[in-house]
């Protein structure tokens, strides 16, 4: 088993230019220490509407009204009032390219979360898995971790709905790769959405998902602690 | 005097009724809609049942009413699925439930 960067296509070139977007970054970095409460705020601005910042304040009164009173409080109002600012700014884009951010915004949460846990230079991104007398996948995983005996590879989703056959079965096919060559690979997706709408959407996959973890919002931050495990 | 829970999930579930019937209309995506609807619509209703009587949190009617009128302004079928795991999950944030 190996890892390669991917091709650089036309599609790949614009696509990184979105995720060297400083807004990336910015968002990311301040979901990766939101609460679960922030989270959602983000997937509701970033998914909305309407971009009127007190219209989404009063929509969160745990994170903006008048229960938040306390000093700890203040300090969490001041970084709800920041993921407020980003996905407004995300928000802000247009739909198409807002999409694309999203996206975008998953993978690098993902990636700065499992370099809390990592060896930051073993954490990489739009990288192919090679196996002997296997076809090479034609698309890249979103996250890598490529350490020895210990490898990991992550497919992003913004939301349950992205689950699919494809997907499940690209991981499971490198999983079940990696066990052919004696190697070790966790694989799973990790999706910006409620525990409940990603086991509703993989109750009706019938691609194999037993040896696929999946990360939801709820368990984010547990990518930083120990390499996920499929739930059964 | 604050509203009850009651009222407000009830609220929520009829939004969220509009909400399902517009996701219908990705024709692929029929049977998800209905099951990702289904079960969500059984989590609200079981805060209406156990905390129905209860007082609302300082905030959550303004909220939910605002969640509502955000997903009253949907017309996209696609961005009405994405909705129909969002809208809930802020509605029981609101009510002071975790998703």
């Amino acid at each position: 088993m190996r890892f390669q960067d991917a091709a650089r296509d036309a599609r790949a070139v614009v696509y990184a230019g979105i995720q060297a977007d400083p807004l990336v970054a910015r968002a990311a970095g301040l979901l990766a220490a939101a609460t679960l409460g922030q989270r959602i705020l983000a997937r509701a601005v970033m998914n909305g509407e309407t971009t009127d910042a007190d219209g989404w304040r009063a929509t969160f009164p745990s994170l903006f009204g008048a229960t938040a009173t306390d000093a700890t409080d203040a300090t969490e109002r001041a970084h709800s009032e920041a993921i407020l600012a980003a996905s407004l700014a995300v928000a802000d884009r247009g739909e198409q390219v807002r999409s694309q951010f999203r996206g975008a915004i998953v993978e690098e949460l993902a990636a700065r979360l499992l370099g809390r846990r990592v060896t930051a230079s073993t954490v990489k991104r739009e990288r192919r898995i090679l196996f002997d007398g296997v076809r090479a996948e034609i698309h890249p995983y979103d996250v890598t971790v490529e350490r020895e005996s210990a490898a990991e590879a992550y497919d992003c989703k913004w939301g349950a709905r992205g689950i699919n056959a494809d997907v499940l079965h690209q991981l499971d096919d490198a999983r079940t790769h990696a066990a052919d060559e004696d190697e070790r690979l966790t694989v799973a997706l990790v999706v910006f959405d409620a525990r409940l709408s990603c086991t509703v959407r993989l109750g009706a996959q019938t691609a194999p998902h037993e040896g696929t973890a999946i990360v939801t919002l709820e368990s984010l931050d547990a990518l930083a602690g120990e390499p996920p495990r499929p739930s059964g | 005097m604050s509203e009850t829970i009651q009222p407000v999930v009830d609220r929520a579930l009829e939004a969220y009724e509009r909400l399902a019937e517009l996701g219908e209309a990705v024709e692929d995506e029929w049977s998800y809609v209905n099951d990702l609807a289904g079960a969500w619509r059984e989590r609200l209703s079981e805060v209406g049942a156990q905390r129905g009587a209860q007082s609302t949190p300082d905030g959550a009617s303004v909220a939910v009413d605002r969640a509502i009128a955000e997903i009253d302004l949907i017309t996209d079928p696609h961005r009405a699925i994405d909705w129909l795991s969002t809208f809930p999950q802020i509605v029981l944030l609101a009510l002071g439930e975790l998703p």
